[in-house]
């Protein structure tokens, strides 16, 4: 079953399309991650899939009805991020007592366990903490809430990296005992890349892809060699990325489409071929010009 | 065992060579029971579904097998069968590499044999 269904989701605001013709479905029961540039539109479409906000136009599904307005919906998902609108006259503690008392499944307990392990002051405010702790406390409020469609808008926002660390690892084995869909947002897709089982890139509202992990690091090759034995070998090839290196040699990603002997051959000329990370995969996929920022320079 | 996630071999392939080791240290005995797909996730902090997939790829290759409702389990022929493939496979590749490195920087056969000769000696004489 889908968790998500959206078919040529559309949102504008103004003239600008925050999100474009968006069509995706997400089964239920996976983490997921969003990945995309500042602006891509992650969080508008994060937005409306938890009926925070209406589409321009197109078709939203979650839990297979419309979210927004929605109390099966909005009883079933919990959407993390920064701008938490929590009370200030509630300290940590009995925040956690009035999520208890709201989310059915929430694991008060564990909210605790996880309270003190991270050194978070029970007694204090969610508007006192700093801007890493506040994250760490809403990370542990959306994990302890069990719900069946779980959303975090990046959510390591602040987070030092072993915080980060042990959020990856919190995340998985509540997953493993309680398996529900899960979506995350993030810039940082090595990190948390392990954990996953699909990525949708999004970029300037439109969908790039929507891949299980394990294909995204083949989707992509880079090519390090001499410029003219790079242009002969692959003149037909897409390319992702280019980069000069010295005055003969070129850097390029392509698609990797290439057969098991046009690999052995760029092999034999001399061509570096190495894997590229998904985090790579995704800047230069998501990249104004194929040069990127060298671009700029080179005009002046 | 830290995965290397630079690599680019996928996580799920590193997965069934781990377990491969395995079984072949005599950790896991023929017949015996194989981790799940949910103790591998919580060991290497991955996805339970990249796990399964290590599994369902030793499951196709008859290195394990499926007990409905009780897990996966060592094969008796599991040994044999991952010894030749890493024979196949990984030696054959490692010595195409070899061969067309020795290539690039002017080695002579003659030389890289002999090369060859002395490091498998070498090994030898540390046993």
């Amino acid at each position: 079953m889908n968790v998500i269904e959206t078919r040529q989701l559309t949102k504008t605001y103004g003239r600008k399309h925050a999100l474009n013709q968006f069509s995706i479905s997400v089964e239920e029961k996976k983490i997921t991650a969003l990945i995309g540039r500042n602006g891509a539109g992650k969080t508008t479409l994060l937005k409306l899939i938890s009926g925070f906000d209406r589409q321009t136009s197109g078709e939203l599904k979650v839990f297979s009805e419309k979210p927004y307005n929605n109390l099966k919906v909005s009883a079933n998902m919990i959407f993390i991020d920064d701008n938490m609108n929590l009370p200030s006259s509630l300290n940590l503690s009995q925040l956690l007592i009035v999520a208890n008392n709201f989310y059915d499944k929430f694991d008060l307990p564990l909210a605790e366990r996880l309270i003190d392990y991270f050194s978070l002051p029970r007694t204090a405010t969610h508007q006192s903490l700093s801007k890493g702790m506040k994250s760490t406390f809403n990370m542990i409020f959306g994990l302890c809430s069990r719900c069946a469609l779980t959303i975090f808008d990046e959510p390591t926002t602040g987070m030092d990296s072993a915080v980060r660390k042990d959020f990856y690892r919190a995340l998985l084995k509540d997953y493993i005992e309680h398996p529900r869909s899960i979506v995350l947002s993030s810039h940082l897709l090595n990190e948390l890349i392990d954990i996953l089982e699909e990525v949708i890139l999004i970029n300037k509202g439109n969908l790039i892809f929507h891949l299980p992990v394990e294909e995204l690091k083949s989707y992509a090759i880079g090519l390090e060699g001499e410029n003219e034995l790079l242009e002969e070998l692959i003149h037909s090839k897409e390319i992702i990325y280019k980069q000069h290196i010295g005055v003969k040699n070129t850097y390029l990603v392509i698609k990797n489409d290439l057969t098991k002997q046009e690999l052995v051959k760029l092999g034999d000329s001399g061509i570096k071929v190495t894997a590229i990370s998904p985090d790579d995969l995704c800047v230069h996929l998501t990249a104004e010009t194929k040069g990127g920022i060298d671009d700029v320079f080179n005009q002046g | 065992m830290i995965l290397d996630s630079d690599s680019i071999k996928p996580i799920y392939v590193q997965i069934a060579e781990w377990l491969e080791t395995e079984i072949l240290h005599d950790h896991i005995k023929v017949d015996e029971k194989m981790y799940s797909q949910y103790q591998l996730a919580d060991m290497f902090t991955i996805n339970p579904a990249t796990a399964a997939k290590g599994i369902t790829m030793l499951i196709n290759e008859e290195i394990l097998y499926k007990k409905r409702g009780l897990g996966t389990f060592v094969s008796s022929y599991a040994k044999g069968i991952i010894l030749s493939k890493r024979k196949n496979e990984t030696l054959n590749k490692l010595v195409e590499e070899l061969v067309s490195e020795a290539r690039h920087l002017e080695v002579s056969e003659k030389e890289l044999i002999q090369l060859i000769i002395e490091a498998n000696s070498n090994v030898k004489g540390d046993k």
